[in-house]
């Protein structure tokens, strides 16, 4: 093949390549788009593009009891989850990061592995733990079981953390005289902030977006907003979803943004993270 | 190494930190899925019994519903294969922009409530739905088509939800590609293609290996998006086993069916960690 001829190849590879993640990136962004601009929608019919625009999904939701309350529910939830996850995971991921005990695989695969189980199987597992201890429709069994899916987020994000910091950080801060609470909770601590803050930013989500262990464990007092979505897909379709949805979705945006910042604040230097 | 005296149990045993999420685990995973097993292998007198293991495999029902999980996760993985690796081979490649663009777009839909998504594809699929409406009004059909509430509606949400955790770890692998080895390929005499062909793909395989295997696994698993978008012809596993605890209150058999769905996951994991490295799989799992 010609110099030229190859280069036209190229330029049709790059061309067709392109195309290709253009129509994937679509896909994977239309449904949140239509979504976000279907909450806008004046009419009860969910018409794309709308023909009028107003806010009235977004009131009605306002105005809304048991959105409101679903809500509330769902956020105190998600809060206590994530002190919860952050409390038993940082320094569970501090310890299998330091460790040179011969188990250390063994026990880090063993509280990690709740994210590989089907959830569905937690849930029935959870349900025949607790039915006897009359823990159903409880918040605490929520809380037990949303905090047994966060801790793996929290110990993965975390633990990577901890072994790209470097030991002798650590080893400085004790040979300065900082007992070990001291050192951890003023040297190590502070150098794995941002891995802390995604870690519980993850954490957040992970109960906030819970649906399958609140359809099993949870009762009339525990109703989630995820719960409350799920119902009102399955059986009615009211127009609200829509505005419900958009609000969740800016959630998470803002969610990833509080990641992502908190990953571009860290200074590497300044943090002791060993070079690649 | 210097250490003070004083303080030495904690310095000799950090060990001790993950007591505190070990006993939680404990009593909260390791109890639960214990009790499932004791339930799947007992009888209503309490003696130990297989009967819910003969039921399983005698009743061609519960074989239909395997086939059904087995067969969307199969097309789901080989989907999300072939949507992903060029995704995840433009995103190592590309310039630091267009990276962060399309890293945007496949993490933004990954940490979105997969209700909301859900709610997306009804409004998107539905008989009279977005799709439908513009296919009508642009007048290439006649009649709408039945897009949701089928395996189609389960295929379409589930390849959505499982795209990024395909991408994700390619991504990664080809990322930490040294851009000198197709290089020194073309400059030896090979085409594109054969540089493709020989060197980048050969060593993004444990990229895709760890991709499939997560994808495959969670597939097997799914509950929300065959509950919300499927039919009563898609009847997958997780579906059956709520149905058996729910309306059936048979705790006996959905335990034993539960214990079969974490048997087959465990059997998935443990292949493609063989193939992947237990690592690449569990931190896009944990989305790390």
């Amino acid at each position: 093949m010609t110099r030229d001829g190859t280069r036209v190849a190229a330029g049709w590879r790059r061309a067709l390549l392109w195309t290709h993640c253009a129509l994937v990136a679509a896909f994977l962004l239309a449904p949140i788009g239509v979504i976000v601009i279907v909450s806008f929608n004046d009419t009860t019919l969910f018409s794309f593009p709308p023909t009028a625009w107003s806010w009235r999904w977004y009131e009605a939701l306002w105005r809304s009891r048991t959105w409101r309350e679903a809500a509330g529910f769902s956020f105190w939830l998600a809060v206590a989850v994530t002190a919860a996850s952050l409390v038993l995971g940082v320094p569970a991921a501090y310890a299998l990061a330091r460790t040179s005990l011969p188990g250390r695989r063994a026990i880090e695969f063993f509280l990690v592995s709740p994210i590989v189980v089907p959830v569905i199987v937690l849930a029935i597992g959870l349900y025949v733990l607790f039915a006897p201890l009359r823990l159903i429709g409880t918040p605490a069994a929520l809380f037990l079981g949303h905090t047994l899916l966060a801790l793996p987020v929290v110990i993965v994000i975390a633990g990577a953390a901890f072994r790209r910091l470097n030991p002798s950080l650590e080893l400085a801060a004790r040979s300065c005289g900082a007992s070990f609470p001291r050192a951890f909770w003023h040297v190590i601590l502070p150098a794995v902030r941002p891995a802390v803050i995604s870690g519980g930013a993850f954490a957040f989500l992970t109960s906030f977006d819970e649906v399958v262990l609140v359809l099993f464990l949870g009762g009339p007092r525990t109703s989630t907003l995820p719960k409350r979505i799920w119902e009102a897909v399955k059986f009615e379709l009211d127009p609200s979803l829509t505005a419900v949805s958009t609000l969740l979705i800016a959630l998470t945006v803002a969610a990833l943004a509080v990641a992502e910042l908190s990953r571009r604040a860290r200074r590497p230097a300044a943090t002791g993270e060993l070079k690649p | 190494m210097i250490s003070p005296a004083v303080d030495r149990p904690w310095r000799g045993r950090p060990e001790l930190l993950a007591l505190a999420a070990i006993v939680f685990c404990i009593a909260v995973y390791a109890v639960p899925m214990a009790s499932l097993g004791a339930w799947a292998f007992r009888d209503r007198a309490g003696g130990w019994t297989l009967a819910s293991f003969v039921r399983l495999l005698g009743d061609d029902a519960y074989h239909y519903a395997f086939l059904t999980t087995f067969r969307t996760a199969g097309i789901t993985t080989l989907a999300c294969l072939l949507l992903g690796y060029p995704l995840a081979y433009a995103m190592a490649t590309a310039g630091p922009r267009l990276r962060a663009l399309l890293a945007t777009a496949v993490m933004i839909p990954f940490w979105t409530s997969i209700l909301a998504r859900s709610l997306a594809w009804v409004i998107l699929l539905g008989r009279r739905g977005v799709v439908n409406q513009w296919l009508l009004s642009a007048g290439l059909i006649d009649q709408p088509l039945s897009l949701l509430f089928n395996s189609l509606g389960v295929q379409i949400g589930m390849i959505h939800v499982l795209l990024p955790f395909m991408v994700l770890p390619i991504w990664a692998v080809l990322a930490r590609l040294d851009p000198g080895l197709p290089l020194a390929a073309r400059s030896l005499g090979a085409s594109p293609a054969r540089a493709f062909l020989h060197v980048v793909l050969p060593l993004s395989l444990p990229g895709v290996a760890a991709g499939a295997t997560l994808v495959f696994m969670l597939a097997v698993g799914f509950y929300i998006t065959p509950a919300l978008l499927g039919g009563p012809d898609d009847l997958t596993i997780a579906l059956l086993i709520e149905m058996v605890v729910r309306d059936l209150l048979d705790w006996s058999f959905g335990s034993a069916l539960s214990l079969t769905l974490l048997a087959l996951v465990g059997a998935i994991f443990g292949l493609g960690a063989a193939c992947a490295g237990t690592g690449r799989i569990v931190s896009t799992e944990g989305r790390a």
